[in-house]
Parts: C-alpha cells; sequence; structure tokens
C-alpha cells in the first residue's frame, strides 16, 4: 500500500469515528470499502498494513451515536478483516465480532429499524462467513434464525441480501466431494466440526424455504419469487449432497406451486426445475420430470409457451420434453399461418385456447415473437425432435411476413375464421415484422435453408418494395438478404426476375426520402459486395451496376449516408483491389471526389470513412504484395501514393479526433509496409506495442543496410508519416497522442542502434543525417518546445538548438509567421522523453482524481473545513459558487 | 326522415336528405371514371389516333366504325367524353331546398342539378371550396372546349347495340344519362347560387333545421355539416383527414352525440398509407432523373399538388436535383398556386402563423421565385421556348383522356426513360393508359389519399359514439380484389345501413319530440302543482300558434267586450263558450287505505284480486266491482247511482288535482 495512504489513514478513522464531522459525499464511504475490499483481495492483511483500523472498529462498534451510515460502514469491515482467520482471531479477542454482530447490541441502541444497520450487518456476515470458525460463530450466537426473519424484510435490499446470505452460506461451506478433499490440506477433524454446524443450518434453511413455499405461494408472489431465485441459484451450484436435501425438501412444494398456475411465478418454477434437472445425474429425476410435465400442461398458453422457450434456451437432453416444448413454441404459427407444421396429432386443447389467445392484439405480438425469436434454434435440433422438416418452418415464417405485410391471407384450413381475426392483429405490425426477419436471417443456417433461398428473395424483396415499410423494417431486410445471400458467392441460384427485382428495388432505396433507408440500402451494397465474391456472369450483376448509385450517395445531403456510401465503395473494390486490377477512370474520379471529402466536409462521420477508405485500399494491396515485390509494382501505385500523401496530411490536421486516430493507423500501415519492404519480417496485425523480437532483429543486422534504412526513413518523411505522427503527439486528445507515441517509440527503437558501440554509430551516420520539417507554428512549435524542455533536463540549452538542423529558408517565410525548422529525425525521436510521455498518456485522464490517496484527502479536508471554527455552515457552498 | 342515395361513388357522394319538412342534398360529386370509355383529346394532332380502326362487330352485322375505335386490343368511343351524373329520377330536384358542399372535389356536378331542373334553393359552401371549385369547373371546361368534337356518338349507347360491344363498354351501366360536360355559363349560373359560409356557423334552415360546416382537414375549405334540430341530430362526414397536411385540423368533437351519422368519402387506397406513397413519389421521380429521364404526374390543378411540391421542395437538395426544372401546366395553374396562399384562415396552424412572417404559407412560392418550378397556362405560347428536358411536369387530367397531359403521353410515352406517376387514386392507372399501349414508358402507381382509412374512422366512430351509421355499401365488405382483408371495411354494432345508387334509405329514429315555446303571460298564470319531488305539473289552455316552423303558446285571447250598443246586433260567430276544463287527477289509490276508508263507510265485505295491473276490488253486498289499475279505475256498478258517486267521491279523495 502507498505509503501516503497510510499515514493518512489513522486521521480518516478519527474523522469517520467522531460523530460531529461530515463527509464529502455519500459514496465515500462505498468508495472506501471498495479499496479495502481490493486490497484484501489483492493477499495482504488489512490489519497488519493497516493497524489503525483495529481501533477504529471497536470505537466505532461501541459509539451508537454515530452515524447509521458509519456503523454500517464498520459492521461491512470489520467482516472484511475477520474474513481471514487471524483477522478473525484479533477481532475476537477484543470481543469486536461479538459486539458488533450481535443484533441485540443494535436493538438496544435502537438502531436495529434502520435498514442501513441491517444490511450492513447482513453484508458484513457474508464478508466474515468464508472459513469454517466463522461459520461456528454465525451457529453459535444462534443468528440462524434471525437471517431466515430477514428474508421477510419490508426493506426489499435487505430481504435480498438476506437471501444471498443464505444461499452463501449453503454453498460456501459445502463439504467437498470425496475425490477433491485429498489435496486441499484440510483435516478430517478440521471439516467434520464444520460438517455438524452445516448440518444443521441445511436443515433448519432447507425447512424454511419449504415452509415458506407452501405458505406464501399462493398468496405473496414477491416473496415466492424471491425464494425460488434463490432456490434456482442454490440448486445450479449445489454439489450432490446439498441439492439431494433441497430437492427433498421442497419436491411438494414445488409441485403444489406448480399445480396452483400462477402466471407470475411461472418463469422462476422454471428456472428452479431447469435448474435442479441440469445439474442433476444423467438420468433424469422422476420427480422432476413429473414437475417438468406438469409445466407443460398448463392451459394458459402464455405461460405455457414461456416455459417452453425457457427449457429450450437450456438446452437439455431430455427428447420427451423437447418435442413437447417444440410444438408448443411453434403452435402460435401454425394457427396463424394456417401451415400444418404439427400435423393435427394432440396439442388440441392448447390449440384452441392459442387460438383464443391470439384474437387479442397484444398477446398475439408477444405470443408470436417468443415463437420466432426460438424459430432458429429449433431448427437446428436433431431432426427426431421437430414435428416437420426445418424447411416447413421456414416457409410459415415466410408466410407470416406475407401475412403481417397485409399481400397474402393465411393458407385456407379448418381454422380459417379465426386465422382473419388473428390475421387482423399482424397485418402492419411492425414488431412481427422485425421479429420475424431476425428471425429469417438466423434461419439462414438451417438445414436444407440453400432450397428456399427463392422463395425468401421474394418475401424480402416483397419488404424492400413495400412503400409502407418501416426504416427498421427495410434495415433489418437487408440484414436477412444479406445472411441468405452469404449462402452463396453469386446470384446465379436466384430466378433473373428476382436479380431483376433486387437491383430495381436498390436503385430505388437509394433515392429514398428518408436518410436511415438511403444510409442502409448503401450500406446493403457494401455488404453484398463483400459477401458475392465470385464474379457476376451476368455483366448487369449487382456489385456492377450499383457502383453509380454509390457515387452518387457521395453528395448525400445526410453524412451518415456518405460516410456509408465510402464504405460500401471500400467494398466494392477490395476485390479488384487485391488482384491488382488496372486502374479505370471511373475510380481515379472517385479518389479525387473522396480527397474533396476529407478536406471540404463539415461532418466527422464522412471524413472518418475517408481515411478508412485509404486504409483499406491500402491493406488490400499490401497484403496482395509478397513479400519480394514491394507496392511500388502494383498498377495504381502512384494514385495511391499520392493520396495516401494527402489524407495524412488533411487527417493529422483535421478537428475531429477520431480522423486523427485513423490516420495514424494509416501511419501504422505504413510504417509496417516500409520495414516490411526492407527486411522482409513478420508482419504482426496489432500495433507496435512490446514486440520485442522485430527489434532484436533489426539490430543484428550487419552494416551495408544503413543506407537502405535512411532511404525508408526519407521516404517516410516524404509521404508525411513523421509530420503525422509527431503532429499527433503534441494533439489535445489523448488518445490521439497515446498512439502516436506508441508508433514513435516503435520506430525510434526500429532505427536506434546501440550508440555505445562505435561499428553501429559510423554506420548509423546516414541515418541520422535524414531529417524533417517542423512548421515554425502549431504542432511545430509544440515539439519545439518539448525538445527545448527535455534538453534543458539533461544537458545545456545548446544541445537543443543542435537538433534543430537548420532555421528559417531564406524568403519563404511561412504566412503564418512562424519560422520553419528542420530537425533531425532519430535525434528528435531520442530527445522527446517518449517514455515518460507513454507513462503519462496511458493512464486515464481521471486517475489522480480516483485514486485512494484522494479519497482519504477529501475525507480529512471535508471534515476540517466543516470543523474549522471560523466556517459557518452554508460557507463552503457560497465559496464553490464563486 | 328519409335519405336518397342519388350517386352510388364512395367518394363522390349525392345524398338527399329529408329532415323535419326540409329536402337538404348533401354533395353534388361527378363521377367521371366514364370518361375513360373514350378516346383522348389531343391538343396537337396525332397521327397514330387518327388512324385507328374503327369498330365493327364480328358478323359485320353492326357497324359503328365513326363512333367507336379500336385501339391495343379495346374500344374506345370516339366522341367528346361524357360524365357520370347523379340520378335525376329518383326525386323531383326542385324541390330540393338546399345543398351542402363538403369540399371542392364534390362540387363538379352542381350546373347539372342547378341548371334546367327547376332548382330554386341555395347552395352553401366554404369560400376556398368555393373558389377553388371554379378553377376546377373552368379547367375542366377549358380542357373540353380547347379540343371540340362535333361528333356526339349515341348509337352505341342503344341498349341492343351494347350488349354486343366488347370489354368494359359493354358493362358500363346507365350510359343514357350520361352527359356531355357544361358550359363556363352554365357554371357561373350554378355557382352564382351559392352562398358562404365560416366554420361552425350556423345556418337556419326555415326554422326547422339548423345547418353547420365543421373542419374536415381533407382540402382547403373543406367540411362535415353538422344538421341539426332542437331534439335530433345528423352529421354529414364528407371527406375527412387526420393527417397534418395543409388544412385545418379536423374537428371530430363537433360531431359527438348524432343520432345519424352518414359516412362518406373514406380513402380509396385503404392499403396505400399516404407516407409511404409520397417517399415512393420521390424515390421514382429521383431514380428517373438522374438516369437523364421525364417524369410525367398528372393531377389535378390543386389539392394534393399542393403537398407534393411542398415534400419537392425539402427532397430537391438532398436528391442533387436543384437544377431539374418543374413545370405545372394547367388553365388554372397561377390562380391555383396563388389562391392556395391566401386563404391563410383556412389553412393548418402551423401555416397561418407564416402569414404574420414575411414569407408565404406555403413554399411554391420560393420554388417559383428560384425558377425551380414553372407555371404555364398550357403547352402553346412561352412553355415551348422554356422547355428543358430532363425535367418534372405536372399537368391535368388525371384520366389521361384530355388537357395537356395528353401531349405528354404522346411525346414521352416511347421511351423507357421516362416515368409516368399516378398521385391521384380516382382513376384506375391501367384503364387510364389504355388507349397509350403498348406503352415503353415507365408506369408508377403512388396513389396519394389522405382521406380516413378504416382503422382512422373506426376509432373515430368509437369517439364519436353516433346511434345509427349509413355508409356506401363499399365499406360494408371487405374490398373485392382483398377479400381477406376483414381489417378494410366497417364493423360496428350496431351494423352500418349500406346505401347504393338509387337507394332509398328510412332512417331509424323517430322525431319524438319538437320544442314549443311559451308566453312569459301565459307562463305567468301557470299554477304548478308537485306530484314527486322536485317535479311540479300545472295545466295550460292556450293556443297554438305555428309559423316557419316554430311553435308558440299564446294565450286564449278573451273574447272583446261586447260594446255596450244598441246597434241591431251583429251576425258574428261567437266565440264557443269554453267551459271550465275539468282539473285533472293524478296519484294512484292505495289499497290498504281505500279498504279502510271503504270500511268506514259501512262496505266491509271486500273480495279483493289482484291482476295483472292492480286490484279488482269485488264488494260482495253491493255487487260492484272496482278495479283499480295503473292508468285507470273503473266503478262497475248497476243501476245504484248513489252508491257509485259515494265510491267515485272516495276514489278521489285520494288523487291530487291539478
Amino acid at each position: 500500500m502507498d505509503g501516503e495512504c497510510v499515514s493518512l489513514l489513522p486521521g480518516v478513522c478519527k474523522v469517520l469515528a467522531d460523530s460531529g464531522r461530515s463527509l464529502p459525499d455519500d459514496t465515500s464511504l462505498e468508495k472506501l470499502l471498495d479499496w479495502f475490499t481490493g486490497l484484501s483481495k489483492t493477499g495482504g492483511s488489512l490489519l497488519e498494513s493497516c493497524p489503525c483500523l483495529l481501533e477504529f472498529i471497536s470505537t466505532v462498534g461501541s459509539n451508537t451515536a454515530l452515524d447509521p451510515g458509519v456503523l454500517s460502514f464498520a459492521l461491512r469491515l470489520a467482516g472484511l478483516i475477520a474474513a481471514r482467520e487471524a483477522g478473525f482471531t484479533v477481532l475476537q479477542e477484543r470481543s469486536v465480532v461479538d459486539l458488533v454482530f450481535n443484533p441485540q447490541h443494535w436493538q438496544d441502541a435502537g438502531l436495529w429499524s434502520d435498514p442501513c444497520i441491517r444490511i450492513g450487518w447482513i453484508q458484513g456476515l457474508q464478508n466474515m462467513l468464508q472459513h469454517p470458525k466463522a461459520l461456528s460463530f454465525f451457529v453459535q450466537s444462534d443468528l440462524t434464525q434471525l437471517l431466515l426473519q430477514l428474508q421477510a424484510d419490508t426493506s426489499l435490499f435487505v430481504a435480498s441480501a438476506a437471501s444471498q446470505l443464505l444461499g452463501h452460506i449453503l454453498l460456501r461451506f459445502q463439504p467437498p466431494p470425496s475425490s477433491r478433499r485429498e489435496g486441499t490440506g484440510e483435516t478430517a477433524e478440521d471439516h467434520q466440526g464444520t460438517s455438524v454446524e452445516y448440518a444443521a443450518v441445511v436443515v433448519v434453511i432447507s425447512e424454511y424455504i419449504q415452509k415458506s413455499l407452501s405458505t406464501e405461494g399462493s398468496t405473496q408472489h414477491r416473496r415466492s419469487v424471491q425464494l425460488l431465485r434463490l432456490l434456482a441459484l442454490l440448486l445450479a451450484q449445489a454439489g450432490p449432497p446439498l441439492r439431494d436435501t433441497l430437492l427433498q425438501a421442497v419436491g411438494d412444494a414445488l409441485k403444489e406451486l406448480v399445480a396452483a398456475g400462477c402466471s407470475q411465478l411461472t418463469l422462476p418454477l422454471m428456472d428452479v426445475i431447469l435448474a435442479a434437472h441440469s445439474c442433476g445425474a444423467d438420468k433424469p429425476d422422476r420427480h422432476l420430470s413429473c414437475l417438468l410435465s406438469s409445466m407443460f400442461s398448463v392451459n394458459k398458453p402464455a405461460d405455457l409457451i414461456q416455459a417452453a422457450a425457457a427449457f429450450l434456451r437450456r438446452g437439455l437432453h431430455d427428447s420427451d420434453h423437447s418435442v413437447w416444448a417444440v410444438r408448443i413454441l411453434l403452435l402460435p404459427l401454425d394457427i396463424v399461418t394456417g401451415r400444418s407444421l404439427l400435423g393435427s396429432k394432440d396439442l388440441d386443447e392448447h390449440r384452441l385456447s392459442t387460438a383464443e389467445e391470439l384474437k387479442i392484439k397484444n398477446s398475439c405480438i408477444s405470443l408470436l415473437c417468443l415463437c420466432l425469436t426460438n424459430t432458429p434454434h429449433i431448427t437446428l435440433l436433431p431432426a427426431d425432435l421437430l414435428p416437420c422438416p426445418p424447411g416447413l418452418i421456414v416457409t410459415a415464417v415466410l408466410a407470416l411476413l406475407s401475412i403481417s405485410s397485409g399481400q397474402n391471407s393465411a393458407s385456407s384450413s379448418p381454422t380459417a375464421t379465426s386465422c382473419t381475426e388473428v390475421s387482423r392483429n399482424v397485418i402492419g405490425s411492425s414488431k412481427v415484422q422485425k421479429c420475424a426477419l431476425e428471425a429469417l436471417a438466423a434461419l439462414s443456417c438451417c438445414p436444407g435453408g440453400k432450397e428456399k433461398m427463392n422463395e425468401v428473395f421474394t418475401v424480402l424483396l416483397q419488404y424492400l418494395d413495400s412503400p409502407d415499410s418501416d426504416p427498421t423494417v427495410l434495415h433489418k431486410s437487408y440484414l436477412a438478404l444479406i445472411k441468405w445471400m452469404s449462402l452463396c458467392t453469386n446470384l446465379s441460384f436466384l430466378t433473373e426476375q428476382l436479380r431483376q427485382d433486387l437491383l430495381s428495388v436498390v436503385r430505388k432505396r437509394v433515392c429514398d426520402v428518408r436518410w436511415e433507408v438511403r444510409d442502409s440500402t448503401v450500406e446493403f451494397v457494401g455488404k453484398a459486395a463483400g459477401v458475392l465474391t465470385s464474379p457476376e456472369e451476368a455483366p448487369e450483376g449487382l456489385p456492377v451496376s450499383t457502383a453509380p448509385l454509390l457515387k452518387e450517395a457521395l453528395q448525400d445531403t445526410e453524412s451518415y449516408v456518405r460516410a456509408s456510401a465510402i464504405g460500401a465503395l471500400a467494398q466494392t473494390q477490395w476485390h479488384s483491389w487485391q488482384q491488382g486490377a488496372a486502374l479505370t477512370q471511373q475510380q481515379t474520379e472517385t479518389v479525387s471526389r473522396l480527397l474533396e471529402i476529407l478536406s471540404q466536409d463539415t461532418e466527422g462521420f464522412a471524413r472518418r470513412a475517408v481515411v478508412q477508405y485509404f486504409i483499406s485500399w491500402f491493406s488490400a494491396v499490401s497484403s496482395h504484395a509478397s513479400p519480394s515485390s514491394s507496392i511500388s509494382s502494383y498498377p495504381s501505385a502512384s494514385l495511391l501514393m499520392n493520396s495516401v500523401r494527402s489524407v495524412l496530411s488533411f487527417g493529422s490536421a483535421d478537428l475531429d479526433w477520431e480522423v486523427k486516430v485513423h490516420t495514424l493507423e494509416l501511419a501504422r500501415l505504413l510504417l509496417d509496409e516500409a520495414f516490411l519492404a526492407e527486411w522482409g519480417y513478420r508482419k504482426s496485425p496489432d500495433s507496435y506495442a512490446g514486440d520485442s523480437e522485430r527489434t532484436c532483429r533489426l539490430h543484428t543486422h550487419s552494416r551495408g543496410v544503413e543506407s537502405d534504412l535512411a532511404g525508408v526513413l526519407t521516404s517516410l518523411v516524404e509521404l508525411g508519416v513523421i509530420s503525422a505522427l509527431l503532429s499527433g503527439l503534441v494533439d489535445c486528445d489523448r488518445p490521439v497522442a497515446l498512439k502516436a507515441c506508441r508508433l514513435l517509440i516503435r520506430l525510434r527503437d526500429t532505427v536506434s542502434w546501440d550508440s555505445e558501440s562505435q561499428d553501429a554509430s559510423a554506420a548509423m551516420a546516414t541515418v541520422t543525417r535524414v531529417s524533417c520539417e517542423l512548421p515554425g507554428w502549431g504542432w511545430g512549435q509544440e515539439i519545439k518546445k518539448v525538445l527545448e524542455s527535455k534538453s534543458s533536463d539533461w544537458a545545456s540549452k545548446d544541445c537543443a538548438t543542435a537538433l534543430i538542423l537548420s532555421g528559417a529558408d531564406d524568403g519563404d517565410s511561412d504566412q503564418d509567421g512562424g519560422d520553419r525548422m528542420h530537425a533531425g529525425v532519430c535525434e528528435v525521436l531520442r530527445s522527446l522523453g517518449l517514455d515518460e510521455r507513454l507513462d503519462i498518456l496511458s493512464q486515464s485522464s481521471d486517475h489522480v482524481h480516483n485514486s485512494p490517496l484522494s479519497l482519504l484527502q477529501d475525507i480529512l479536508d471535508a471534515s476540517a473545513a466543516h470543523t474549522h471554527p471560523n466556517t459557518q455552515p452554508g460557507q463552503e457552498v457560497i465559496v464553490d459558487c464563486y | 326522415m328519409k335519405l336518397y342515395c342519388l350517386s352510388g361513388h364512395p367518394t363522390l357522394p349525392c345524398n338527399v336528405l329529408k329532415f323535419k319538412s326540409t329536402t337538404i342534398m348533401l354533395d353534388c360529386g361527378l363521377d367521371t371514371t366514364s370518361v375513360l370509355n373514350f378516346l383522348p383529346l389531343p391538343l396537337v394532332h396525332s397521327a397514330r389516333l387518327s388512324k385507328l380502326p374503327g369498330w365493327i362487330s364480328k358478323d359485320g352485322t353492326v357497324n359503328l366504325e365513326k363512333e367507336l375505335k379500336e385501339c391495343a386490343g379495346r374500344v374506345f368511343v370516339d366522341s367528346q367524353p361524357e360524365f357520370c351524373v347523379p340520378e335525376r329520377e329518383l326525386l323531383d330536384l326542385s324541390t330540393i331546398d338546399v345543398i351542402l358542399i363538403s369540399n371542392y372535389h364534390c362540387m363538379m356536378a352542381l350546373p347539372y342539378i342547378t341548371e334546367h331542373t327547376g332548382f330554386t334553393g341555395t347552395v352553401y359552401a366554404t369560400e376556398p371550396t368555393l373558389q377553388i371549385g371554379r378553377l376546377l369547373m373552368e379547367e375542366l371546361v377549358n380542357f373540353m372546349e380547347r379540343v371540340p368534337k362535333a361528333q356526339s356518338a349515341t348509337c352505341w349507347k342503344n341498349k341492343e347495340i351494347q350488349r354486343i360491344l366488347p370489354g368494359p363498354l359493354k358493362d358500363a351501366v346507365d350510359v343514357w344519362i350520361w352527359k356531355r360536360c357544361y358550359s363556363m355559363q352554365e357554371v357561373n349560373s350554378a355557382l352564382s347560387k351559392v352562398q358562404l359560409v365560416g366554420y361552425s356557423q350556423k345556418v337556419e334552415l326555415f326554422g326547422a333545421v339548423q345547418v353547420s360546416p365543421l373542419s374536415s382537414g381533407y382540402s382547403l375549405g373543406s367540411s362535415n355539416w353538422i344538421i341539426q334540430s332542437h331534439h335530433e341530430k345528423v352529421s354529414y362526414v364528407s371527406g375527412s383527414s387526420l393527417l397534418t397536411t395543409h388544412p385545418q385540423p379536423m374537428d371530430q368533437s363537433s360531431l359527438k352525440n348524432s343520432d345519424v351519422l352518414i359516412l362518406t368519402g373514406l380513402t380509396q387506397m385503404p392499403t396505400a398509407n399516404p407516407d409511404g406513397m409520397l417517399g415512393e413519389f420521390c424515390s421514382n421521380l429521383a431514380m428517373t432523373i438522374r438516369a437523364g429521364g421525364n417524369v410525367l404526374v398528372p393531377c389535378y390543378s390543386s389539392g394534393v399538388i399542393y403537398d407534393l411540391l411542398e415534400c419537392l421542395y425539402q427532397f430537391i437538395d438532398s436528391a442533387n436535383l436543384g437544377t431539374t426544372p418543374f413545370y405545372f401546366i394547367s388553365p388554372v395553374a397561377n390562380s391555383s398556386l396563388e389562391f392556395s396562399q391566401i386563404f391563410a384562415e383556412w389553412l393548418c396552424h402551423n401555416k397561418q402563423s407564416k402569414v404574420y412572417l414575411p414569407e408565404p404559407p406555403f413554399p411554391h412560392a420560393e420554388l417559383i421565385q428560384t425558377n425551380k418550378l414553372k407555371h404555364y397556362p398550357s403547352i402553346h405560347g412561352d412553355f415551348s421556348s422554356e422547355f428543358r428536358q430532363p425535367c418534372v411536369v405536372f399537368t391535368g387530367h388525371p384520366s389521361l383522356r384530355f388537357g395537356d397531359v395528353v401531349h405528354f403521353m404522346e411525346l414521352w410515352g416511347k421511351s423507357s426513360l421516362n416515368t409516368i406517376i399516378f398521385t391521384e387514386p380516382d382513376f384506375s392507372y391501367l384503364d387510364a393508359l389504355a388507349p397509350y399501349q403498348p406503352l415503353a414508358m415507365k408506369c408508377v402507381y403512388c396513389p396519394i389519399d389522405t382521406r380516413l382509412n378504416f382503422h382512422q374512422v373506426s376509432k373515430l366512430l368509437k369517439e364519436v359514439q353516433p346511434l345509427h351509421v349509413v355508409c356506401p355499401e363499399h365499406y360494408t365488405q371487405p374490398p373485392a380484389t382483398q377479400s381477406h382483408r376483414s381489417d378494410l371495411m366497417l364493423e360496428l354494432q350496431p351494423p352500418p345501413m349500406p346505401y347504393r345508387r338509387c337507394s332509398v334509405l328510412n332512417l331509424p329514429f323517430r322525431r319524438r319530440y319538437e320544442r314549443v315555446y311559451i308566453l312569459p303571460e301565459l307562463a305567468n298564470s301557470l299554477v304548478p302543482s308537485e306530484i314527486k319531488p322536485g317535479i311540479s305539473v300545472a295545466t295550460v289552455s292556450a293556443v297554438l300558434h305555428s309559423k316557419d316552423n316554430k311553435h308558440t303558446l299564446q294565450s286564449i285571447p278573451k273574447p272583446p267586450p261586447v260594446p255596450p250598443s244598441k246597434k241591431r246586433k251583429r251576425v258574428m260567430e261567437e266565440p264557443p263558450v269554453t267551459p271550465a276544463p275539468k282539473p285533472l287527477l293524478s296519484g294512484a289509490v292505495p289499497l290498504e287505505a281505500f279498504l279502510t276508508t271503504l270500511q268506514k263507510h259501512g262496505i266491509t265485505e271486500v273480495k279483493v284480486e289482484e291482476t295483472a295491473d292492480g286490484h279488482i276490488l269485488h264488494l260482495q253486498a253491493e255487487d260492484t266491482l272496482i278495479q283499480l289499475e295503473e292508468d285507470g279505475t273503473h266503478i262497475v256498478c248497476d243501476n245504484n247511482e248513489p252508491l257509485r258517486t259515494t265510491l267515485r267521491d272516495l276514489v278521489l279523495r285520494f288523487l291530487q288535482k291539478l
């Protein structure tokens, strides 16, 4: 622990123990406790590092006149200290444990009625109950009954904490399985003592749960829900003995609750049953199966479908119930669409009640949505669990989509009359539409889905064409379309008509009045190009025909659309970049338009997208170029490198920090590329931080490479990479400065040689001669300032001036009035104090404010301000205001 | 109360309501869909149309070469287009007292009703309805008169011949009553009978009923009407809209508590949401212009066009259409655009508030100022020198049978780059395009109908809760093409009363009350007596005076005192000597108390028998019956007048005299 903190702590304890003093704010005690919890977790003993705490707890524990918040804090702190046996023993020796955890003590003081104290007591106990001694204390002090009473506390927080403590006790002190017991070093006696006490606790608690469930199950739902949650938690984590005991105790109560069929308890009950079911032995318990079956025979469609969904989500290997759950989940879809997914077998009773439920608009939509969200999962189940082939489910979802768009009625079936009533609830419901589209997207992976491709496209295109489709519905339709398209590499599986329709709908939507729609359309075009990797057989294929639309979208009034269009352009061109296709006139035009956007667009999104466009272009090209060939052999290399130069200069001068970060990412790629071409080392996708292997290899290089290194460095200077990095370093936005700093450190480590070695220094002569230009204003000046301050740190001022190789060029003075300077790159890199800078930049901007030291100081200051003889109450506030 | 339905068209209604001795016509819409059976009237000579072959029946027996032409597999009448006017035989139109107009689309048949039928009543409409209605009529007359056709085809209407005609002509109904367009003179005469009214203004009709227009939110000056007497209320809902477009919002609350609500003018496109259609319109327009094509929008010269222009005003820049010219061609284009700007009080609040700013309510003024929108009376003249392509042209008539639109169809129909976008819902676009087939031009159907849809109307009816609803039969079943859409029909309890052309409905409520005034001096003379707590009753003798459907009770004039003259008595009718009216009795005879009273008077042997309405008392010794019933008391007593009188007096003791 920080020495300064240790020295402040006694003062703080004094402040807290003094009832008259105030705290800076009501979160400070929580922060303090968090700090102590952190300290004890890291392994140190709290009492050893902060001996004053013992005194604090014993004083505070007996001073009932204190603020309940402080008392609650002390209780939890005491628990934290007593969490270790040693701490517990010390506290017990001072009778602190007996005092503070004795509820009578608080009741006598009239404080027990304060929920703050009760919750402190509970959480203190929970902190403490980590070892057998604590359990013995708990049992011997007879606290179990009180804890059980607190389950029904009037305060929700207290009740919930008490319930958690119950769970904690049962789970924490479970006897370890015999196989595990050997290695742990626990002695048999040790455990025996505990197990007697533990067994007693288990009996009491399970009796309590059983009694409460059967008496309150039907009346007090809130309490029952809480008990069931506790039970589910316990069953999920309990070992076999505990689990069996619990199940034996609550089995009948559960049965009664299931039979009562209360809707609010459906999900919690299901959780309990499933928790018990899933952790059981390989063969499912007969009682549990019965419970599950009776859950599945409730005649309330909403409850039933929820239970079925919960069951399926668990993914249990229980084929009987799975078959049933699947049937229940598919029933609404079967009824609404009139497709017989289930055949006519059984379910008749449920069919009637579900059909009635579906006539009510709200429950209709919620039932259908639940059904739809589960369909993708259902289709992936083993075939013998399904009532129909997965393809039929896809067809049913498509039918539902058609009904919902008002296009189609349900197919004629005996229940057709109820269908018309139901379809009225579904027509135009965008919630159902969205849910069904999401389901449809996920259904693309279902077995045999590919055969449904044309049907799927027909419905999706209908949605995309419909004037009434909501923008979010259109977006989801596009997403579904992409998912299904990704099953193939081109659109040849579609009928000619569908391909035409797709094209015309995209053409129309890209002109939509709503920008959200234009945006998703443009995005779709990009993604489609990414998905359809094999060349289109038809000349008017989708990517080719949509390229002009994207160019048009670059002019859009909405910046999101422009940004998406730029992104989509990059996606459509990725393949041709990678394959090194020759540049077309159109591409050249696009590039100049993009540079125009970067330099002139008023919105950050579009500019960010431009930088990313060039990042993907550059990485596509460099991933294509083999180690032996460099980018210069690429057909459109000169356009690319010229553009990159402009991007670096515009991007690093941008006002938007994200644009600058993206620009630095481009600089990183350039650095990678530059050094890769020279030495051919392995590329790594992540940033430069901590890659010692590369540095080593560079350092062991022989002479003869120095001139190449100088060349690389010169080209980087000429491209503007160095300027971009340096300007980033002094940027006021931390993420920009941090990224630039990391890159500069890497660069420095790459170009610097061991200056001690004579050979090296001679060899580096040419490298050190490489210089870059610093503008006489803005970042150039900032860099100069940094250099000057650094040089004053370690040597004379002359050194700093020596770094600057030359002053202003004659007569070529900058417009802004400043003088341009040239500086040696290597020297600058060495002299900027990059490592210190990285340390500072790596810390979050509020690290000072959030430190424990600051917290302790705040507490001291606040109390000092409050108790200062000359301050009037309220004066502090006035000072704050002015 | 009766309703005569002279038009079956749900959005172009013409109904007559007989209510309390008044005869009120509600709207007189003109069904112009009949013109689809005619050949287009080209502004410029069209070689294609003039070379069309005439129609001869297959067996050659019927030759109508002059009247019917075959074009693209269909037969069209080659004559001046004719309209299907409202039924004129169902009742004598000269008996109509007033015509209430709800919006300018629903008054186009006015000259057919007011002229040459003996009509002598008044037409009530709001000012924008009158002015814009006049523009539309003027435009229609202009379209027709610009291209006069001497020939008038009538032979094909012969029942025997019509039966053997192909296609839609065979099934056309009431062809004999189809009429050619009216003249400008008739328009002026008809419109001179219009009296202007403002929203919520109450107009008394002969003291019998009061009519009052309410804002209906559909178009400038559009209204629904309330027709009410003191105790009855009929609401007439015509084209209404709940959407926020340019007109004043709909007044819904005044429709509450109607006995009968006549519901017409719902949207013709229940499945086409106007917002979605507007979006379609814009994106198709942009798509065509970007591809270098022209866009033709056949439309009326007022109404939705204002909203289209406003929408485009916002869309032009975002779609980079800033340099594309927009033309609006109509004989009344200029007046329409300018009128819309001056009817400030009839606009929605948003636009009204612009009146106080130095900017006009509608943004089309700015489009005109910046030369993005140009308007011309016709394609002749200035337009031809300014015409630049690609462009967007708004012009009429939406039926594509007459007006400048015919020229653009001939001009642009052959290129697949061009697009025609239908926005008016009144005509089937396929029928409208039929005489232009084969057509390379792209066709987009974006009907924009802002009138109430079924969802909105059922919500509205739930709120205003009329006792009975009367509506066209179309609204009581789903559209024929979408029989599964049970959401596209009215479902009400009690079910709505459907009507069709020529229906006469007896509206299902009886008038039970009439308001009668009482003069103060007469009122003063009344002596009320309380018969139940809080209810007092008085008898009144007076003379009922009825004039102008107002009823007043006046004191009976006292016979003039006979002048003390010695002259011989004139032979004059003596006022009948009215005996003082007997007091009215009220109350019930309490059985127990009555029996006690009888006993006191020595009548002891009484057998009481309970009946459905009261009791029969059998006085056995006297052999007399007394029937005490809810609404009558009888004493049956043979030949014992004193006993009867005694018994009568005993009964009267228990009753109150007024």
